[in-house]
């Protein structure tokens, strides 16, 4: 609630220090453009704003898939759109980062105008309910008894999943394996399939799935409000706070004022009493990273931090 | 139950029933335009229904449009959703002989059952069905890939080598693009395009519709001869032929319900695994592929069984069974509906609702689905080649597009086309391609994701081999590849009878050059594959490498034969070859027009100048102008159907909207 808290008293702020700027903006339904297929997170979260956007600044928030490439076909054709605020992409980290390191993906980190991130799915090691493995210390004992056989689902390779594994195997000195499955369905099906040993998966897997599985600990800075049992990470004793993250980016050509006025609407809805309970009990949790020094900030934090990790992880040179 | 029942029937749910199957029908009728796109559009609608009613009408829209993918399939040769691509096997061959009525007939009937099986599945074997999903892992996945190529044999009209050959051209063009296990750039030469791969849906179109395009306007024959006289549905017919398949049909719901209820197989999947077993268990196995009306039968039972099939782990585990149910689960949760466990208990009433409305909207799709068919039938088989090719074109054009809004997809459609077109006039055909196409991700993700398990357990051969589930598999593979040869195997072993003559024809020396050409540039492809694999990390590169390694082993031994034999494939070509290259000419001048002019200009020009290469004799003015203007509108309508009612941003042009 803190978040949502320091949300609203900076939308507060932003909008009653900026009282004039663009009044005629959005002027027509804004075009909001998901480098996915439908159905996923970021399709969700997305359509959980719609309605909330409509309610409060009168237009629709149209959304459109552009799916590829891990969403590296729409963000290479994000400044292909029109600037004028009325088309928007939504963003995720990791992949904005670990992406356009791996190859030649059509665009670069830097290519990427990010005016907001409203939230991320954060990463928990998930087990099956009749799983043997109780705590997180179960699995690190098992893990250290048995280097390498121990195996973790996951969605996909260089993702949020991949990433946490590599960094809590670095943490815990311990030696397991990951399975990269397509999509964090994939990956639960064989988690609940017994096709695995445990899964590195997110909060919402906890959400969707109730008493089939068993979150051992979440990496997140205190305990998500739908799962107050569940310790964190660095309860446990390891530093780890991470995620997939999603936001929202403008093509480069939108003006200043217009990417601040955006930043300050999605603010609004991620203080909305009514969207932050539909987030929280589908197992997301809401962040507020608005646009400017603070973005600047967060996403050079997260760059150093992924990009070790995706060394360690041998997917980046 | 029975106030569920009850509240699924109510006038209004019975209204969104009877409406979704008919828009879902339609939708799936237009090549490009799938279940889940139908699905996504009405999500923004559904937000303030109730969310029984909202169920009802995604469900029905979901079978409608499986059950509509079908008349493309039977009247064009071209799956309009993937999970029609086995209906083609058959389905054109029929209309081609003049049966395309009953085709479609026999279709709905099957889509209909098929319907009903799953969600019955549905109603009552949930749970048990959800866990016996979850048994399937990675390695049972990477054998149900390589069973359904083991239908190339079967498809690879009567040239096996060639059949091959062209299956691992299909699996390296699924390798192309960001690998989803290993995270690597394959084979993409630089293009921002490719790093997504070869979208499925617009490679099927090109690779189908677009060598029938071509064909078409070659010479001046109607497309399908009109019947001679009203037949009306040849219902009686079609249901004698639904009883002569009973068990056929059956079996195939029981199959598209199980492979359904897999997350992450699907529609098309179970299609081919249904036609598969159809044709192995047929007493006339050779008359399929060449319009038997039980493959129909086979496939469109086992793809619209998937429908109440993939709602099962949808609804019982929260995992999406097929793309479409990925939609709906979304949908579902940004209403407060928890899938998952716990549905079937606390929010039992809407699962309830939702499964009687599913079976309310499966038995309305016999009355729709055959008035439907029956206008689409006559509209294809009664336009004259003129209209019919423009629009054809231009619907392959604005569907190929609408997938993941690309103008890049529409012109790899285009040039598949032209591959596809090629490659079978020297003998390749296209299924097998298509085979690997699909088939390939799935099965190269098993396998890596086999592999690593296996590795790390330390018992690589027991994780491939050792498990039940797999050898059942693997034994139905083995018997389904054998299968096709049985009765040269079978002389073989009488009497030591030399083996007959190879159904390959012995050629002449022009078409000896062509037959050594072709198979030189599928040689190309696979040394270019095998030479960037090196340069790949190994996870990456183990599949692809195989695939292509195999493949010129099989490109040797075809080369072998065609210098040895002189066996090969002679091309004769009737009818006018500009025509023929003005069709691919004229859509990729239009994919470039495309941003300059904007969708409906671009599509009007194509248009037009595809009318001037279908017209085989001179119109009257009057003729031609009632034939521009219809054409013009039916562009210019799809134009703004896509554009405003389902929401496609179709890129507007520099000089005109």
């Amino acid at each position: 609630m803190r978040h949502a808290f320091i949300a609203a008293a900076v939308a507060a702020f932003a909008f009653a220090a900026t009282p004039a700027m663009a009044e005629d903006f959005p002027s027509k339904s804004v075009d909001y453009v998901i480098p996915f297929g439908p159905g996923g997170e970021s399709d969700i979260t997305a359509r959980f704003q719609q309605p909330f956007f409509k309610e409060k600044f009168g237009q629709d928030l149209v959304i459109s898939y552009k799916p590829g490439g891990g969403g590296a076909v729409g963000w290479a054709q994000l400044n292909a759109m029109t600037g004028d605020g009325h088309s928007l992409m939504g963003i995720n980290l990791p992949h904005i980062i670990v992406k356009p390191r791996q190859g030649d993906v059509g665009f670069t980190t830097d290519d990427i105008t990010a005016i907001y991130m409203f939230h991320y799915t954060p990463d928990a090691i998930v087990v099956n309910a009749d799983s043997d493995f109780q705590t997180l210390q179960d699995v690190i004992d098992f893990a250290k008894a048995n280097p390498r056989k121990l195996t973790f689902s996951g969605s996909g390779k260089g993702t949020a999943n991949h990433l946490a594994q590599v960094i809590f195997d670095e943490k815990a000195g311990i030696e397991t394996t990951y399975v990269a499955f397509k999509g964090t369905g994939a990956s639960v099906t064989a988690l609940l399939g017994n096709q695995v040993s445990a899964a590195w998966g997110y909060t919402t897997v906890g959400a969707a799935q109730g008493d089939k599985v068993r979150l051992l600990a979440v990496a997140m800075e205190e305990r998500h409000p739908a799962f107050p049992e569940v310790p964190t990470f660095k309860e446990l004793g390891f530093d780890i706070v991470s995620g997939a993250y999603r936001g929202i980016a403008v093509p480069s050509s939108t003006p200043e004022d217009v990417r601040q006025q955006l930043s300050n609407m999605i603010a609004e809805i991620n203080a909305d009493p009514a969207f932050q309970k539909q987030m929280i009990d589908g197992g997301f949790a809401l962040t507020d990273v608005a646009y400017g020094a603070e973005m600047d900030e967060f996403l050079a934090a997260r760059a150093e931090e992924y990009i070790a990790a995706a060394k360690t992880a041998g997917v980046i040179d | 139950m029975l106030e569920y029942l009850a509240a699924a029937f109510s006038p209004l749910n019975i209204v969104f029933a009877l409406f979704g199957v008919a828009a879902g029908t339609i939708i799936g009728s237009i090549p490009g335009l799938t279940a889940t796109m139908a699905v996504a559009v009405l999500v923004p609608i559904t937000f303030s229904m109730e969310p029984g009613s909202a169920l009802i009408l995604m469900g029905a829209i979901y079978t409608g449009a499986i059950y509509g993918g079908a008349y493309a399939a039977i009247l064009l040769n071209t799956p309009g959703t993937p999970s029609a691509i086995a209906t083609t096997f058959d389905g054109y061959p029929m209309a081609k002989r003049g049966d395309g009525d009953l085709a479609v007939s026999v279709a709905c009937l099957s889509s209909v059952i098929g319907g009903l099986v799953g969600a019955l599945a549905l109603l009552f074997l949930s749970p048990p069905l959800a866990d016996a999903a979850l048994a399937f892992g990675p390695v049972e996945y990477f054998w149900l890939a390589i069973f359904g190529l083991s239908l190339i044999a079967a498809l690879s009209d009567g040239d096996f080598l060639k059949g091959v050959i062209a299956a691992c051209f299909g699996l390296l063009l699924a390798m192309i693009g960001i690998s989803e296990t290993s995270a690597e750039v394959r084979y993409t030469f630089g293009s921002q395009t490719l790093l997504g791969g070869v979208e499925v849906v617009s490679a099927l179109i090109g690779l189908y519709c677009i060598p029938v395009l071509i064909d078409l306007v070659a010479t001046p024959e109607r497309h399908l001869q009109p019947p001679e006289a009203q037949r009306g549905f040849r219902l009686g017919e079609a249901t004698a032929e639904l009883i002569r398949n009973k068990w056929n049909v059956l079996r195939s719901s029981v199959i598209g319900t199980f492979v359904g209820a897999l997350p992450g197989a699907g529609g098309s999947i179970a299609g081919l695994v249904a036609y598969s077993e159809a044709r192995r268990s047929s007493k006339k196995p050779e008359d399929y592929g060449k319009g038997e009306p039980g493959g129909i039968v086979a496939t469109e039972s086992a793809n619209n069984a998937t429908v109440g099939g993939g709602f099962i782990p949808t609804l019982v585990l929260g995992i999406p069974g097929t793309p479409p149910d990925a939609v709906i689960l979304g949908a579902l949760l940004v209403q407060g509906v928890r899938t998952g466990p716990t549905l079937f208990t606390d929010g039992a009433s809407i699962v309830y609702t939702f499964i009687f409305g599913l079976l309310l909207a499966t038995v309305l799709m016999l009355p729709v689905g055959l008035m439907i068919g029956r206008f689409a039938y006559g509209a294809i088989v009664r336009a004259p080649k003129s209209a019919l090719v423009p629009i054809v074109a231009f619907m392959t054009v604005i569907g190929a597009f609408s997938i993941r809004n690309s103008v890049s997809d529409v012109a790899i459609m285009i040039i598949l086309g032209i591959i596809g077109w090629v490659a079978q006039k020297r003998g390749f055909s296209v299924s097998p391609i298509v085979l690997g196409l699909i088939l390939g991700r799935i099965a190269e993700q098993g396998f890596v994701q086999s592999w690593t398990i296996g590795d790390a357990v330390g018992d690589l051969w027991g994780q491939f081999f050792g498990r039940p589930l797999s050898l059942v598999i693997i034994a139905m593979t083995l018997i389904t590849f054998c299968y096709p040869f049985l009765p040269q195997i079978r002389r073989l072993l009488k009497k030591g009878e030399a083996p007959p003559a190879d159904e390959v024809p012995q050629v002449g020396k022009g078409s000896k050059i062509g037959e050594i050409v072709s198979l030189v540039v599928f040689a190309a492809v696979g040394i270019t594959v095998i030479y960037q694999s090196a340069s790949l990390n190994a996870e990456a590169a183990v599949f692809p490498r195989t695939i292509a390694i195999g493949m010129m082993v099989f490109i040797v031994l075809a080369l072998l034969r065609t210098v040895l034999t002189g066996r090969g494939h002679g091309v004769t070509l009737e009818g006018s070859s500009l025509r023929r290259i003005a069709v691919p000419a004229l859509m990729l001048v239009a994919v470039a027009l495309i941003p300059i002019f904007g969708f409906a200009l671009a599509g009007l020009v194509m248009g037009l100048g595809l009318i001037i290469v279908a017209q085989h004799e001179r119109m009257s003015p009057q003729t031609l102008v009632i034939l521009v203007v219809c054409v013009a509108a039916v562009i210019l309508s799809f134009t703004f159907g896509f554009k405003d009612l389902l929401g496609v941003p179709l890129p507007d042009g520099r000089w005109l909207g």
